[in-house]
């Protein structure tokens, strides 16, 4: 099927988002366990090891084939084969995102265990949506344009206000923890698992299913080093426990649960990695603040959570950041600029070295050595024209191998999917 | 797997019927309308040279369609 990818991009990410709501929820009345509301500890290491086996299910499940095509390429991502192990080139980058991931994770359960409600939790970590443009225009060719800035800002603030604490209570030390250790290493584990995701495996483009699998197994591995050097320093038991508690059977369907949950949003969430910025990935993904209303007044009313203010003007400030997000996330949608540019270069001119010169310019996605009429044919995506014209066009006419050129711009594209 | 970019150019007004028409065409990867020396741009995925010989032949096919450049990719740099 050919669709507009824009509308894929799109529909992956705020499907993510949407699952991911859930699954907050469902970790939140996890959370409130009281084997896991004071030792998050234990939690983050039970989250893993029960993810690690469920995943482990799950993949082996989507690797049945079907008519020649395996079921996780049928019904999730078109790449996936089977479960496969990591390849050396991928295995740095692994290593770092399950790292991030087990530091992320163990930061996040330090904070449902203290706020229950999880629109209020989901509030503070928006922020890494500047985190992730800051850093982007270090390890990217693509450096952010005013137009990302402004939306970025937009959605950030947004979903700050939609999610300011309805109880009115202003906690300092998850704030710290959200600052310090939540976004920074989801920052990092998004650019890393974008960097998995575009990389081709075998000259084929790599899946989010055995990324995801990946990930839960190294931030497992992660988890349970980290909680072994804390238990060895303060003679706790947190490994142990989150161990003996994750094969209780009375926390176990829960493990399995928001964990089997967890992966559908992630190999999504993955998928649209591959396909946009990190930042605007994120940026989408504050509508899991919208879709996390609905997950907690349900919760509400089973009981499982006890906080949940109707003052009016706490959810006047709510709906005004929820319309801030989705303006945001629109401005986003609606400010790129694709073209193709059509290259012929001077007889003589060496191929590999122009094709570099080409790739370096920003904003340049695509870069193809064809034979024809043109030498090259290069695709570059910006925000604005303008900036298209100050960052490529005039980046081509410094590159002395080029002959002639020309830009089309793109009006309107499909892809197979 | 060999890559290929077919460049078109149409007849005015016949732009939405033929795309609809290429939509549905084995093969192909990608279609992008475009502004400037050509009308669309499309990126066929074939086995080989006699697959990519049909696709051309069947975007030659659809009415509207004038001229067809074909560019065979030798070499790709992409961040997806």
């Amino acid at each position: 099927m050919i669709i507009r990818k824009k509308y894929l991009f799109y529909v992956l990410a705020i499907t993510s988002s949407f699952i991911a709501a859930a699954v907050t929820g469902v970790d939140s009345f996890v959370g409130s366990q009281p084997a896991f509301k004071y030792d998050p500890w234990a939690f983050a290491f039970a989250l893993f090891f029960i993810g690690t086996l469920i995943t482990l299910l799950i993949t082996l499940s989507l690797s049945i084939k079907i008519k020649g095509k395996s079921l996780g390429a049928k019904i999730l991502d078109p790449s996936f084969k089977q479960l496969r192990l990591v390849q050396k080139s991928e295995m740095k980058y692994h290593l770092i995102a399950g790292l991030m991931n087990a530091i992320n994770t163990v930061g996040y359960c330090a904070i449902i265990s203290i706020v229950q409600d999880p629109s209020v939790i989901l509030s503070f970590s928006q922020i890494v949506i500047l985190y992730l443009l800051l850093m982007e225009s270090i390890t990217e060719k693509d450096v952010p344009t005013l137009v990302e800035i402004q939306s970025s800002v937009i959605v950030t603030f947004g979903a700050i206000l939609a999610s300011i604490s309805l109880t009115g209570e202003f906690q300092l030390f998850p704030i710290f923890i959200v600052f310090l250790v939540v976004n920074p290493t989801w920052a990092v584990f998004s650019i890393y698992q974008r960097k998995l995701k575009i990389m081709k495996i075998h000259n084929k483009p790599n899946d989010s299913i055995n990324i995801r699998f990946w990930n839960v197994f190294f931030s497992c591995l992660f988890t349970a080093l980290l909680l072994f050097i804390y238990d060895l320093f303060t003679s706790g038991n947190h490994l142990i426990t989150g161990f003996v508690t994750s094969i209780d059977p009375s926390y176990f369907l829960l493990l399995v649960l928001t964990m089997g949950t967890t992966f559908f949003s992630y190999v999504l969430y993955i998928r649209s990695l591959g396909m946009g910025k990190a930042s605007v990935n994120n940026a989408i993904r504050a509508s899991t603040i919208i879709f996390a209303i609905p997950f907690s007044i349900i919760l509400l009313q089973l009981g499982t959570i006890t906080e949940f203010s109707t003052d009016p003007v706490m959810l006047i400030i709510k709906i005004i950041g929820m319309v801030l997000i989705v303006m945001g996330i629109i401005s986003f949608a609606l400010t790129v600029v694709k073209s193709y540019i059509f290259i012929t270069v001077k007889p003589g001119s060496p191929i590999r070295d122009t094709m570099q010169k080409l790739w370096d310019i920003r904003g340049v996605s695509h870069v193809s050595v064809t034979s024809g009429k043109y030498d090259f044919i290069v695709k570059v995506s910006t925000r604005t024209l303008m900036k298209g014209y100050e960052r490529i066009i005039r980046k081509l006419d410094e590159i002395p191998e080029i002959k002639k050129y020309h830009w089309d711009s793109v009006l309107k594209d499909w892809e197979k999917i | 797997m060999i890559s290929a970019y077919i460049l078109i150019t149409m007849t005015p007004g016949k732009t939405d019927k033929a795309i609809k028409e290429m939509r549905q065409l084995d093969n192909v990867a990608k279609i992008s309308i475009i502004a400037g020396e050509y009308d669309i741009v499309i990126r066929a995925q074939v086995k080989n040279l006699e697959e990519l010989l049909t696709v051309t032949d069947k975007i030659q096919m659809i009415e509207g369609v004038t001229k067809t450049t074909t560019q065979i990719i030798e070499k790709e740099i992409s961040l997806q």
